[in-house]
């Protein structure tokens, strides 16, 4: 196995606060491994890093061996780090076609093309991946509905098949079940494993829900006041008095 | 026997479109969406804008001041060709710019100077003005799109103010500053052509001048050129801009280079508008192309034809027009022009979110239900 990303003495501050504090993460080919942590410990901020929308203050990412540290958000989507967000980030106003459409243009053409004149149709790689995404999320027979009308589990299954459009190597999902009722719960949990499975993706999953933490995961990074304060298979992570100490510390019991 | 052929002809006429041959809401479908439909139904509205505009009124016995005339139709779709650059931006990407006097200006600027110094070839104007405004936008959306929202209009707005006071004083020499630039020299066109003749064989009832096929003729072009951008890529990634930024950058597009070319390719249409206005007045008036009001106009037509339309702001010029040159000369009303076109910009506002052309969706719509399409 090849580490796939990695992270080296990451430290990000922001004014006086540390909130990322010299992590290593190195995560493996085809591994799902987990973020957790208590609220603040700075899970979002690490997500953010490996993505570019924030600038480390010091440290090195690595993504199949090259430094990703000075690339745009979407030049490192374009290397294949796929992200789903926290909250359902669509296209409200266009159709659920539309848009798999948007995300299949940047996974086929790069970032940026000098094609204005040129009719959509004309690119029929680009279709077919519209209608594959489309089918892999099981959204295909809603491709007209407007996306702001689906209901929220489907919006969230929309924002992951955005997500997969350009089939990253390595996909980061920031709280993918949050806001979501139990089935649509399950339904996501499938969805993962599944792609996990067919896809040979790698996965990073930030969850607060650690019955689906320590059921899907292959490994857990247990993150604290910014620094990671245990890393292991589930069991292990779970036996551990310093995560112990973390979850339940603060707290007058 | 007659009770048998009422049944037949009423189970053919409840049939559902999954039959045989093509209801006509399917067949009105198939070419609605469709390059050529739009080109011919843009040159059919050019064609007969004159004689139903102007002819028509005047010979059903309205007062010939309350009608348009000729010049005033001409302006209107240089004005269309303005506004339907400007929703590229507006409409499509979302950026709300208030410095696009700058392109129709210094396109106009560039296109009087360069008749009075080189050559006097409509399109060698056109051409030069129009790069003119391709180039400014460039360097002006490259540094005011580093932010967004508020602070993206009010460094378009700077940078529209900073370029009219230098056309009014520093450059005053070349400009003519506030005199404007008075020595345009309009040559023919091809050399043969003088844009101001008569067409031959066309009767006055239907196109006056060679100016008006000129600037028809742009107008088409105009809404082709804009067809193809909005159902090209480009279409569906300034959309994707205007409804989640983030969203875009985040499935690798360069979200940036995309808005930056939104707001040239709109700097060219405003280019090639500001060109033809000083083609056809043969006179740059700093007043009407480079004051930060021509900024505000355009967003105000832009508006009231619909934003996020092809068509839309087309109309909304149209309006505009009307109200600031015919409405303003009426008896008594005349002088609160500015009054009533406030108003109708409410109502339009209140009433209609989409502007004019949001209703003539909506009545489109209601057609097509009406003869048998259940879509959209």
């Amino acid at each position: 196995m090849t580490a796939i990303l990695e992270t080296r003495d990451l430290v990000k501050e922001f004014g006086g606060l540390v909130a990322t504090d010299h992590v290593n993460l190195t995560i493996e080919e085809g591994e799902l491994v987990s973020l957790i942590g208590p609220n603040g410990a700075g899970k979002s901020t690490l997500i953010n890093l490996i993505t570019r929308m924030l600038e480390e203050t010091e440290g090195e990412i690595f993504f199949e061996g090259d430094p990703i540290t000075d690339l745009e958000p979407h030049e490192v989507v374009q290397r294949g780090i796929g992200k789903s967000f926290q909250t359902a980030s669509i296209f409200p106003e266009l159709t659920v076609e539309e848009n798999a459409n948007i995300a299949s243009f940047g996974a086929e053409h790069g970032s940026f093309r000098f094609n204005f004149l040129k009719h959509r149709s004309s690119y029929p790689a680009v279709q077919q991946r519209t209608l594959d995404t489309l089918e892999a999320v099981g959204l295909r027979s809603q491709k007209d509905t407007t996306a702001a009308d689906l209901p929220y589990g489907d919006k969230r299954r929309l924002e992951i098949g955005i997500a997969l459009a350009s089939e990253p190597a390595l996909l980061l999902m920031d709280e993918p079940t949050a806001g979501m009722s139990p089935e649509e719960t399950q339904s996501t949990v499938e969805l993962i494993e599944d792609l996990q499975e067919e896809m040979d993706l790698t996965i990073l999953l930030v969850e607060h829900d650690m019955e689906i933490v320590f059921s899907v995961s292959d490994r857990i990074a247990v993150l604290n006041r910014g620094s990671i304060i245990a890393e292991g298979p589930p069991d292990e992570v779970q036996g551990d008095p310093s995560v112990q100490e973390a979850y339940l510390g603060g707290v007058e019991l | 026997m007659s009770d048998e052929v009422g049944s037949a002809a009423e189970t053919e006429a409840d049939s559902e479109p999954v039959d045989e041959s093509p209801t006509l809401y399917e067949r009105w479908r198939q070419i609605h969406d469709n390059e050529s439909t739009v080109a011919a139904l843009t040159i059919l509205g050019v064609a007969l804008a004159p004689f139903v505009l102007v002819t028509l009124p005047t010979q059903l016995g309205l007062p010939s001041e309350y009608s348009w005339y000729h010049n005033l139709l001409t302006l209107t779709l240089i004005w269309g060709i303005f506004a339907l650059g400007y929703d590229l931006l507006l409409g499509f990407t979302g950026l709300l710019s208030f410095g696009h006097a700058i392109f129709w200006g210094t396109s106009a600027y560039a296109a009087g100077i360069f008749s009075a110094n080189v050559t006097g070839s409509p399109l060698a104007m056109i051409l030069v003005g129009t790069l003119t405004a391709v180039l400014m936008a460039w360097i002006i959306g490259w540094i005011s799109l580093r932010r967004g929202g508020i602070y993206f209009a009010i460094l378009t707005l700077a940078f529209g103010q900073m370029i009219y006071y230098i056309f009014l004083s520093p450059l005053g020499d070349i400009t003519g500053g506030e005199n404007g630039f008075t020595g345009v020299q309009v040559g023919s066109l091809f050399g043969v052509v003088d844009l101001g003749r008569a067409v031959p064989f066309v009767p006055e009832a239907f196109v006056d001048s060679w100016m008006y096929v000129f600037v028809g003729a742009a107008m088409i072009l105009s809404v082709v050129v804009g067809y193809r951008i909005l159902n090209s890529p480009y279409g569906a990634v300034l959309r994707a801009i205007r409804e989640n930024e983030q969203r875009a950058e985040f499935v690798g597009l360069n979200v940036w280079r995309y808005k930056l070319m939104a707001f040239i390719l709109s700097g060219a249409f405003a280019g090639l508008a500001g060109s033809l206005y000083v083609i056809q007045r043969s006179f740059v008036p700093i007043e009407n192309t480079l004051n930060w009001t021509v900024s505000g106009d355009i967003v105000v037509i832009t508006v009231l034809g619909g934003v996020g339309s092809l068509f839309g702001p087309v109309f909304g010029a149209g309006l505009y027009m009307y109200v600031a040159n015919i409405v303003s000369g009426m008896p008594v009303i005349g002088e609160f022009w500015h009054m009533i076109l406030g108003i109708v910009f409410i109502a339009v506002v209140a009433t209609m979110p989409h502007g004019i052309w949001g209703r003539v969706d909506w009545l489109r719509d209601r057609v097509a239900d009406a003869i048998g399409g259940d879509e959209r």
